[in-house]
């Protein structure tokens, strides 16, 4: 009984200390023949979830309340930045209040467990399932109910923003100099993100970017920006690509 | 003047005479300061949000502001207004408490504890949580553990024993902050109008159930009084004895308080009831039901749902009995248009087809909007 106690102890040590980044790599997936072109949809930034604290020395997730303020301040700033760059209006969410605010809060759940599948079995090697495999094919969504969020009945598009930024505590970072010593890898900091668009009227996923290791320290301004250049890395229908996504036009019956 | 003085060394010695120690000092509106803290309430609060909107949450005023009303009575007033109670429906026997004051009370909890003193105990207990700032201390004990258990790996060469004690003490802790939690609990059991003896109580009908499950599954009935090595808390067995220990020391003798848990769980007891039997498991089941009887008789949401264990189950044995507890609570006068289809169906499948016709048809008269109506109606013509 020990003995198999130890073994799992062991095990359980190895993945907490010594993830080696098997996915650590950006995709971006866009439904085939989708076009966004400038100056035709209204977009509906939903609450963007945003976490961020400290990795203790021991690999724990820290939560830092300032951080996070900092981080939803600067990360809204950025995005009304960025929002002239996307080529079309991008407006925050209002939050219904009452009998909507339940079903808004399963969307957002449910946007999230679909975003996590789309990276868990689509975007990287390794779990990809078979029927994703195929290339040019991107087949998610939420369901053509989405639509009937209370708030979105003039809307196009839904804009879906989650970071998470464990940063490496001091702690964290002479260890893994110590570790390195011992030839043992260990990563300090888990900085990830992904951002996906919905079309609304049919609830299907047309967009979605991850990325495993964002850039940009979204507790100043400037990092904010970098991270939300990232986050928005292909977003369909920016000024600069129109040319390019308008290529395909008999496929844009959409 | 003599009075006077008279009157104050009574006071000072009645002071001198209460043993128990005191309660920690009560902050309203305790707002968090440090880092870690400010961390975890964040978090906190993130789950609380989430928890708010969630489908399987309770929100009848009657039944929330029972157990708010409970609630006061074991803490104080000034201690329960800030905390918010939500009342999730799961059935098993559970309460949470986080670190921000939000406490959850899973249904099962309120379908077991027979009355306001037994629930009063274990929202004590986890209002201690909250009071002694549980979920702090537990963060910071995993994560100096958890760097500590990092360094050894890296440093000393067989650091096996070092993770195994670290790993060790994570659940040490945890169950040492349990019992710390139970004893609080306990101090304000003490100091309300309830018989501290009913947190004891608890967990006695407890092991009691377990026990009930085990032998319906085949299974040993056992209490260990030490706790496992991955055990989060104290066991059954340790709760009960030191509880009733303490209650036994305690000898508080007090007025016997009107109790309003069965009035208030009334409206909700058939549904809980209906969770309960839900989870097959029919040992369990059958002591809780006989347990609610001891305090109740048997009503008839107890024995409608005693018949719907018993037809689950589908002995032919089981299908007469079940037949007799539903004829029993339609016999009370009370019993829902269910109890008609419970009994047609029992009685089609113990082969009185006739007499089984007849209670559905009843059933379908008495509810021709049900959800199942027309399955039922297959059944009779």
């Amino acid at each position: 009984m020990i003995t198999l106690c130890r073994a799992t102890l062991v095990a359980l040590m190895l993945a907490v200390s010594a993830i080696a980044p098997a996915y650590a790599q950006e995709k971006t997936g866009l439904k085939p023949g989708f076009v966004l072109a400038p100056g035709t949809a209204r977009i509906v930034l939903m609450r963007p979830s945003i976490r961020v604290g400290a990795q203790s020395t021991g690999g724990m997730y820290e939560p830092n309340a300032d951080w996070t303020d900092q981080a939803k301040e600067n990360i809204a700033t950025a995005l009304a930045k960025a929002q002239t760059g996307l080529g079309n209006s991008v407006v925050g969410y209002v939050e219904p209040v009452g009998a909507g605010s339940a079903k808004v809060a399963e969307y957002q759940e449910l946007f999230g467990a679909v975003a996590s599948s789309v990276i868990e079995y689509q975007f990287f090697k390794g779990n990809r399932l078979p029927t994703k495999k195929r290339k040019d094919q991107f087949e998610w969504g939420l369901g053509p109910d989405v639509r009937t969020l209370p708030g979105l009945e003039a809307a196009d598009y839904a804009l879906f923003i989650t970071t998470e930024d464990h940063f490496g505590s001091t702690g964290r970072k002479v260890l893994q100099v110590f570790a390195a010593m011992a030839r043992v890898p260990i990563t300090a900091g888990v900085h990830k993100g992904f951002a996906g668009l919905v079309d609304l009227r049919t609830g299907e996923l047309v967009w979605l970017n991850a990325d495993m290791q964002m850039g940009g320290d979204v507790r100043d301004a400037e990092g904010a920006d970098k991270r939300v250049r990232q986050l928005l890395e292909g977003f369909p229908g920016k000024p600069v690509e129109a040319p390019i996504a308008a290529a395909p036009a008999i496929a844009s019956a959409h | 003047m003599v009075g006077l003085l008279l009157a104050s060394a009574i006071g000072t010695s009645a002071l001198a005479a209460d043993k128990r120690p005191p309660l920690p000092t009560y902050m309203q509106a305790y707002t968090p300061t440090t880092v870690d803290e400010r961390g975890i309430w964040m978090e906190a609060d993130e789950d609380e949000r989430r928890l708010r909107e969630s489908r399987s949450v309770i929100r009848d005023t009657a039944l929330n502001a029972y157990v708010r009303g409970v609630l006061c009575r074991t803490v104080g007033d000034d201690r329960c207004k800030s905390v918010r109670i939500y009342i999730d429906e799961i059935p098993a026997f559970n309460a949470t408490m986080s670190p921000n004051g939000t406490l959850t009370v899973w249904s099962g909890l309120l379908l077991r504890v027979r009355n306001e003193a037994e629930l009063g105990s274990i929202l004590g207990h986890e209002f201690g949580h909250f009071e002694l700032r549980h979920s702090l201390m537990d963060f910071k004990n995993r994560r100096g553990g958890s760097d500590l258990m990092a360094w050894a790996s890296i440093l000393v060469r067989n650091s096996g024993d070092i993770r195994y004690n670290t790993i060790g003490g994570f659940y040490a802790f945890d169950r040492a902050q349990e019992r710390e939690a139970d004893m609080m609990g306990f101090q304000y059991l003490t100091r309300s109008r309830y018989p501290s003896s009913a947190s004891a109580d608890v967990w006695d009908h407890l092991m009691g159930e377990a026990d009930a499950t085990a032998i319906g599954r085949k299974g040993r009935a056992q209490h260990k009084y030490v706790a496992g090595f991955f055990a989060s808390h104290p066991t059954n067995l340790a709760r009960a004895t030191y509880l009733r220990a303490a209650s036994i020391e305690a000898a508080d003798v007090k007025p016997a308080v009107v109790d309003t848990h069965q009035a208030a769980m009334a409206k909700w007891l058939p549904v809980f009831l209906n969770d309960q039997i839900k989870l097959n498991d029919f040992g369990g089941s059958e002591y809780l039901l006989a347990n609610l009887a001891e305090g109740s008789g048997w009503t008839t949401p107890l024995l409608c749902a005693r018949g719907d264990l018993y037809r689950e189950r589908g002995n032919p044995r089981d299908l007469v009995s079940a037949a007799q507890f539903y004829q029993e609570a339609i016999g009370k006068g009370d019993a829902p248009p269910e109890a008609y289809r419970g009994l047609g169906l029992a009685l089609l499948r113990s082969q009185q087809v006739a007499e089984g016709q007849a209670a559905l048809a009843t059933y379908l008269r008495l509810k021709p909007a049900a959800t199942d109506a027309a399955l039922i109606a297959t059944l009779i013509s």
